[in-house]
């Protein structure tokens, strides 16, 4: 099979998932979720007002008619208009999603940047006090609980030592005019640097691991052998032959992380009051909101699958000796 | 083979409840007391009305009743109580809304005229005198005289025990007292009523008011917000014809006089010179563009006031004439007072004025504070209007709502400075923490809104009288506030809080708990226990 129907193939696997995650969504929510009238219910609301709010939301419709243009609608990008905000739910979204990549974008380079190759630096010193003592730190804020680490660090570094803020994404009231605006000022980054670290502790463990671990069984490789009969300096052969080597499997968790952090760390964005998807995907399920909560996880799958066909690809490119099947 | 073991059991206990029943029959003619189930909230929605639904069954069972607890979830609790009626005894709740303070809604909920599915008197309590006198209280304009009725109706109804207030609960909150002084708690509102902001001193060079916490209003259309969270925010920047004290009591604010013509007529005079924040004149028209569009549009937040209003006309450049189908003592109060007023030149030409986006609102009024910005999930902020003719007894120059995932965050911001006070209720473990910290002041205060039980009075037994009074008085209703509310509340005895003092009766029954009277008025009532210790008739 050539590299072109390959890819085809793959990418219409990526949109019947997709397809059916759709209708997964839709039914799910229907089913599993109270009435979107709940929260309007409990002021005291008549029946027959009640149906007012029903209908005015399409919700009298039958269940296949509402299906039909649901998916109608979200082909074209359009999601619908979100029960509790009275605002259109793309709109919501979009906004939120570009808050929580911002954070998990920048923790997880982080992350990367720092444990590829501190855990290429580990393998070589394998057995070493340091060795130790890198594992035994990358497991412990892998296992840690998020919101401890996070809880952890505003109580030290916001209300006991006053050096960082304790919660949102700038100090408040803020003007801008626009997202890069937004992004791109120092009161920004002094706002993103706690919840960034705190995330970033959390993923660190995979990529010095990964690193790690398959650096050693790069070692045992013929080309190593041929490298250190040659007299390079280890420097060398470590950063500049073994490491490329043993980057593929950092290369696809990366892509993996990225396409998962679209739903947030809902933890670290409750914990630091951070507007992110994952926040209000929180929200919405407690309001009931089922057109926001919807839409939410089918912008996320939809980031998964997508980053799954980039590896797919990748690998391919990287590795020539993964084959098209 | 497991066939037949199966049905040889099946046919063991068919003889043995046929003995039973042979043998019970002829010795005496009494029956069991049907099983009792009540529904309460599911666990994870309410863990106190959950809790509390257990403390009930538990002693009602030693009564000799057979109690069943059903946690259901929300909306199907609602939908099975209001509008299908189909319940013995339910926990459920009203919230405290400023607007309840008048005894009218609270009252109503025990009028038998609202006892049809979907209306506010599930358990169907029926009492022709009670039903009288809500309508003489609802047409007395006479205030002190409507304050003896209303006490009256209590006096009346309680000792029938249609309904049991579980307790009224106490809201703490706090503030920051380096930063700001001279906000008074409001009942039922906490610090952050619609006076807070206009009492608070700076003490610092710090001038904007910053208010924290997770109630993020669920959209700021005063046509389709239904969240008290929503108006309590609007009613900053959108003015209104009454305000109520905060001792409750209204006080002409945009009205420069209210008048009663006669029972169903009420002539409003506007203030001079009051002007909207886009500089437009606030006219006798805009008033009754208001009144009349909130009546004609599918906003069903506000229909409850809206009921006994005919219509509404200008009768003048700063007059207004309002005309009810009924007369109605408590329209003015609160109508008036929880209806804000809109500019007609900006929202007349809008046709769907529920669907707007944000974008798309005008946020215009010509309240004390001006709107400023929103940006949802972060910070509303409005300014001070200096062209108001509150503004000189107003010393912020601005208020801002700070939105927080969660609770913990409020309190951190609360410790470190961020925030000057607490929109809402602390929880449990944090009170003693504000408590310790000197900056920070704590405040109590009850709540009017109520839990309560409901019994339906159509269905065995809850129909008899007697029953209800007694298994109320196996209602340990004093430790549900110390175990449940951690010792933060009272029990409650009456639909109308104490806290609401002036239309609260002071003496009605209490129904304290109290086991061996509660059998012995079981007993007194015709009940006795089979050898099974169940209750039997």
């Amino acid at each position: 099979m050539n590299r072109r129907s390959y890819l085809i193939r793959r990418a219409f696997q990526a949109l019947v998932s997709l397809f059916i995650i759709a209708t997964l969504l839709f039914f799910l929510f229907r089913w599993g979720l109270p009435d979107p009238t709940t929260a309007l219910v409990a002021e005291g609301l008549s029946p027959e007002q009640r149906e007012m709010v029903r209908q005015s939301f399409g919700l009298d419709q039958p269940l296949w008619r509402q299906y039909l243009l649901f998916l109608q609608n979200a082909v074209q990008g359009d999601f619908g208009y979100s029960f509790h905000y009275r605002a259109p739910v793309a709109d919501i979204i979009w906004e939120r999603l570009g808050n929580t990549m911002v954070l998990m974008v920048t923790a997880i380079l982080i992350a990367y940047l720092i444990g590829v190759p501190l855990g290429a630096w580990l393998s070589w010193r394998r057995g070493t006090r340091a060795d130790t003592v890198g594992i035994f730190a990358g497991l412990m804020f892998r296992s840690a609980p998020m919101f401890w680490t996070g809880m952890i660090g505003i109580l030290v570094f916001g209300v006991m030592l006053g050096l960082a803020p304790t919660s949102g994404m700038r100090t408040l009231p803020y003007t801008s005019t626009g997202f890069f605006d937004k992004i791109t000022t120092l009161d920004f980054l002094w706002h993103l640097t706690l919840p960034a670290i705190v995330v970033a502790l959390y993923y660190l463990g995979s990529p010095l691991l990964i690193m790690r671990n398959t650096m050693l069984e790069v070692y045992g490789e013929d080309f190593i052998e041929m490298a250190r009969a040659k007299g390079l300096p280890e420097r060398r052969i470590l950063y500049n032959h073994a490491a490329r080597n043993a980057l593929l499997p950092v290369v696809t968790q990366l892509a993996v992380t990225i396409g998962l952090a679209a739903g947030g760390q809902v933890v670290v964005e409750v914990v630091f009051s951070w507007p992110g998807l994952g926040r209000e995907i929180l929200s919405a399920v407690r309001t009931s909101d089922f057109p926001l909560a919807q839409a939410s996880f089918l912008v996320m799958a939809a980031f998964v699958i997508s980053l799954n066909l980039l590896v797919d690809i990748l690998y391919s490119t990287l590795d020539p000796r993964v084959s098209f099947k | 083979m497991m066939m037949s073991r199966s049905r040889r059991i099946g046919f063991g206990l068919l003889v043995s409840t046929a003995l039973t029943a042979a043998f019970a029959a002829p010795g005496n003619a009494q029956e069991r007391v049907p099983a009792v189930t009540i529904a309460t909230t599911t666990e994870a929605y309410d863990p106190i009305r959950y809790e509390a639904a257990f403390i009930v069954a538990e002693a009602w069972r030693e009564l000799g009743l057979e109690v069943n607890v059903q946690p259901t979830e929300f909306s199907t609790l609602l939908g099975r109580f209001y509008d299908q009626q189909d319940f013995d005894a339910t926990i459920i709740g009203w919230s405290g809304r400023v607007d309840r303070l008048d005894p009218q809604f609270f009252l109503g909920t025990l009028d038998s005229r609202q006892s049809e599915p979907g209306g506010n008197n599930p358990g169907g309590y029926h009492n022709p005198e009670y039903d009288e006198l809500f309508t003489r209280q609802s047409q007395e304009f006479d205030v002190e005289a409507r304050q003896e009725l209303v006490q009256q109706m209590q006096e009346l109804y309680v000792p029938d025990a249609p309904v049991i207030v579980l307790f009224y609960r106490d809201e703490v909150v706090a503030y920051n007292n380096a930063a700001f002084e001279g906000m008074e708690a409001m009942a039922g509102e906490g610090l952050y009523s619609e006076w807070g902001p206009m009492q608070a001193r700076p003490l610092t060079d710090r001038q904007t008011l910053r208010i924290g916490g997770p109630q993020e209003p669920d959209n700021l259309n005063p046509l389709a917000s239904t969240s008290v969270w929503g108006w309590k925010w609007m009613r900053l920047y959108y003015d209104r014809l009454i305000r109520l004290s905060p001792d409750v009591e209204p006080i002409n604010w945009m009205a420069a006089s209210v008048e009663a013509v006669d029972d169903t007529t009420i002539d409003v005079t506007l203030r001079e010179g009051l002007t909207f924040h886009d500089g437009e004149p606030v006219t006798a028209e805009d008033v009754a563009f208001t009144f009349n569009y909130y009546k004609s549009q599918s906003y069903a937040y506000f229909d409850a006031y809206l009921d006994s209003l005919e219509n509404v006309e200008a009768t003048g450049d700063l007059t207004v004439r309002f005309n009810l189908s009924e007369p109605s003592a408590s329209f003015a109060n609160i109508a008036l007072s929880q209806i804000s007023i809109l500019p007609e030149h900006l929202w007349a030409d809008i046709e769907n004025p529920g669907e707007l986006t944000p974008d798309q609102i005008p946020n215009i009024g010509s309240g004390p504070f001006k709107y400023d910005a929103y940006s949802r999930g972060e910070i509303m902020s409005l300014a001070k209007n200096e062209d108001h003719f509150h503004a000189d007894e107003i010393a912020v120059d601005g208020v801002e709502f700070v939105i927080y995932a969660d609770m913990e965050g409020v309190f951190t911001g609360l410790q470190t400075g961020a925030i000057d006070m607490t929109a809402w209720r602390m929880e449990a473990g944090q009170i003693p923490l504000a408590e310790q910290q000197d900056d920070l002041t704590v405040v109590t205060v009850p709540d009017f809104g109520y839990y309560h039980m409901t019994f339906n009075t159509k269905r065995e037994p809850f129909d008899d009288r007697e029953v209800r009074r007694a298994l109320t008085q196996a209602m340990d209703r004093e430790r549900m506030v110390n175990v449940l509310l951690d010792g933060r509340g009272e029990v409650g005895h009456s639909i109308i809080a104490p806290v609401n003092a002036f239309w609260s009766a002071p003496f009605v029954e209490q129904f304290e708990y109290d086991m061996d009277a509660a059998r012995a008025a079981l007993e007194e009532a015709g009940y006795s226990w089979d050898g099974e210790g169940r209750l039997v008739k």
